[in-house]
């Protein structure tokens, strides 16, 4: 009962009882620890009532944990967000839904055909180590979307490359 | 208590099995005459009287009206959908439209829902054990397919309740197949489980250890089994005759029960002596008027031709499944077969061909599900925790967004039981209701996807728009069910929800069904003969 009530205070890892630095192996041997310990069947002939209420909800927690500890990609991403100044918010992870994906991926590369093209190529151009042209594609992104956070953080990026490899000439 | 006692029935599409556990093992128990598994056909004599099992089979021909069969792929499912509109060409029984989208059988005058016709299957199996025992049981495990979806599972519970039966747990095949194999073994492997049914395609895989069984991903197709091998036999019959005489024998329903009947046969004959004599006499009549016989010759080459496309399609599920649980083929430890359509020589080559490994043997496919059940059903009679199931559900949840998509609430393949929440606003000044459309499926189109039905939740504090949040809250249950609440976030008020699952049955439809399948007697033992 006790443990439902601060449930919603921790974190996946103490949701699990493992450290942050845990290994996958550990993980899963966590979740079979925690699963022998609250999976429903054990409790199938409660009655029903608060207890029964209390120690469902811990249990899908605890799947709830392992879904995202088990998953690299999520696993980072969430480790990022309880460690990170809105901890509180984020004990919880939270997909990004289809959409919400879909919109960072255009701020990501842009909205506009032009603003994309111009960006596409500056990568193109940063990955051949030609930085100054680089430079001018995103500049010239940015003029169509001089919103676009990504474009000024390549510009920005890149600008610093091209002093540095002037300095080396 | 020691006469309290939990069964696992396997409920199957072409056959059903019932299983209990005595004495620490699992036993599949036969009925009067000896037959360990049961056609899954329930026959409605003109006298009354309503033959379950084997028996009611063999009316499939002389009562074809009266007769159901298959009723698995129908349940659970609505009434425009393809399979319902696919069995109405081909089945000789009624089927009809009921309120809200929803699928009935008509018997004469009578109308059935599909978990009415299943309930009768179940009874029969729950009087097997009866008969066995010599006293009632109430309790059961009742199997289904991996890859059902909320409404089948639900309509499938549903049969259990309107049999008089207390259902425990609905079981995914494969897992159970799974408990099966590892109980009391104490072993630890990686395994696939293939799962070829009468009606549905399964594959599993699971890590299963001393005391836990742990699904890591599944897969299926719900329109996939060894009927349509049947199909295949049946049109190349079919067409053969044709060519030969003129006459389309699918034109007429009764020739099609015909065909039905030796294509089946022909298969077993093919699976287990590579070649199969087909002989229906007198099967129509020429427009002269004279009786014709249907003679063929079926060799195993010319079957594994034809149905190779079939076999080709459960390996592309089952790429999926390993993708899902990031293995390869190689990473398992052992592949087992489950279904009767597995004895085929073409799946078990095909099998070991794809998995790279010996399927393995002394496993019966017909009644591994059955005695897996048992055990998960004695397991959750004594609670003490033997073994744990650690189950996924098959399919993504969804809810319906504008514009005709819908958005991820729960992706397939993610431990059960698990609850997500969502946060909702009101868009219109003194707005009453909040309606969210769940949905099932694999494609951000909801037209694509399966409506598992239209939630409406009322009763919330009126206030200007956007005041409002509401908070739903979507779980799915160790039964693979769904369910929806909602709470008014501010006032904490759990708020009323009406859930309107388009074919579902109402509380108050399973009561009048149980009254009306516990007022049925179903003709056993000599009465049946």
């Amino acid at each position: 009962m006790a443990l439902a009530q601060i449930m919603d205070e921790l974190d996946y890892f103490q949701i699990l009882k493992v450290g942050q630095g845990a290994t996958p192996n550990e993980i899963k041997a966590a979740y079979y620890r925690e699963s022998r310990m609250y999976h429903p069947d054990r409790f199938h002939t409660m009655g029903g009532g608060e207890l029964k209420d209390a120690l469902s909800r811990i249990y899908k927690r605890i799947n709830e944990a392992y879904v995202c500890l088990r998953d690299d990609v999520r696993r980072n991403k969430y480790v990022a967000d309880v460690n990170g100044p809105e901890r509180a918010k984020k004990l919880r992870f939270v997909e990004a839904s289809e959409q919400e994906l879909k919109k960072d991926k255009e701020q990501e590369v842009g909205t506009t055909p032009q603003g994309r093209k111009f960006f596409m190529a500056g990568l193109t151009d940063q990955a051949a180590q030609r930085f100054a042209a680089a430079e001018r594609n995103f500049k010239m992104a940015l003029t169509y979307e001089p919103g676009n956070v990504n474009y000024k953080a390549k510009a920005a990026e890149v600008a610093k490359l091209v002093k540095s490899s002037d300095g080396l000439k | 208590m020691a006469d309290e006692i939990a069964i696992g029935i396997d409920l199957g599409t072409s056959y059903s099995c019932v299983s209990i556990l005595e004495n620490g093992k699992p036993g599949v128990i036969p009925n009067e005459w000896g037959e360990r598994t049961h056609a899954s056909v329930v026959s409605f004599l003109d006298d009354g009287t309503v033959l379950v099992g084997n028996s009611a089979k063999r009316n499939i021909i002389t009562n074809a009206d009266n007769t159901v069969y298959s009723a698995k792929r129908l349940i659970g499912r609505f009434y425009f959908s393809d399979e319902v509109k696919k069995a109405q060409a081909v089945m000789p029984y009624k089927i009809v439209e009921g309120e809200n989208n929803s699928v009935r059988i008509q018997i004469r005058d009578a109308v059935f829902s599909l978990p009415e016709i299943s309930a009768l299957v179940l009874k029969e199996m729950k009087a097997i054990v009866e008969n066995y025992l010599g006293h009632e049981v109430k309790k059961a495990v009742v199997t289904v397919p991996a890859y059902f979806n909320d409404n089948q599972r639900q309509a499938t519970k549903d049969a259990g309740r309107i049999a008089g039966l207390e259902v425990l747990r609905i079981l995914n095949e494969p897992t159970a197949a799974a408990l099966a194999y590892g109980f009391g073994k104490d072993i630890t492997q990686r395994i696939a489980v293939y799962d070829l049914g009468g009606g549905t395609f399964d594959i599993s895989v699971l890590e299963i250890g001393k005391d836990v069984f742990e699904v890591l991903s599944t897969a299926g197709d719900t329109y996939l089994g060894g009927d349509d091998f049947d199909d295949r036999i049946m049109t190349w019959l079919a067409e053969d005759f044709l060519k030969r005489t003129g006459i389309d024998l699918r034109l007429n329903k009764y020739c099609l029960q015909m065909l039905k009947e030796a294509a089946e046969r022909a298969k077993i004959d093919v699976g287990r002596d590579g070649i199969a004599k087909v002989k229906i006499e007198g099967i129509c009549q020429d427009p002269t008027g004279k009786v014709m016989d249907l003679e063929a010759t079926l060799q195993e080459a010319e079957f594994n031709k034809m149905t190779m496309d079939l076999v080709q399609r459960t390996f592309k599920v089952c790429d999926e499944a390993l993708q899902s649980a990031r293995m390869t083929a190689s990473d398992l430890d052992a592949v087992i077969l489950v279904g009767g359509p597995t004895r085929l020589p073409i799946i078990r080559t095909s099998v070991k061909h794809y998995f790279q490994k010996d399927v393995m043997t002394g496993i019966d496919p017909d009644e591994v599900v059955a005695m897996g059940a048992s055990i998960q059903a004695n397991s959750l009679l004594d609670a003490k925790g033997e073994h744990y199931l650690l189950d996924v559900t098959p399919l993504t949840l969804r809810v319906g967004t504008v514009g005709g998509y819908t958005d991820k609430i729960i992706d397939k393949n993610t431990p059960i039981p698990i609850e997500r929440s969502k946060s909702y606003t009101t868009n219109r000044d003194g707005q009453e209701k909040v309606k969210i459309r769940v949905y099932q499926g694999e494609s951000n189109k909801a037209a694509e996807c399966e409506l598992l039905g239209e939630f409406e939740f009322s009763g919330f504090r009126i206030a200007y728009r956007g005041e409002v949040r509401i908070e739903v809250t979507f779980e799915i249950d160790t039964n693979g069910i769904v369910n929806v609440t909602a709470t008014d976030v501010e006032t904490g008020q759990k708020t009323t929800c009406t859930i309107r699952l388009s074919s579902g049955l109402t509380e108050e439809m399973i009561k009048a069904a149980q009254a009306k399948n516990a007022a049925t007697t179903l003709a056993r033992g000599a009465e049946a003969a």
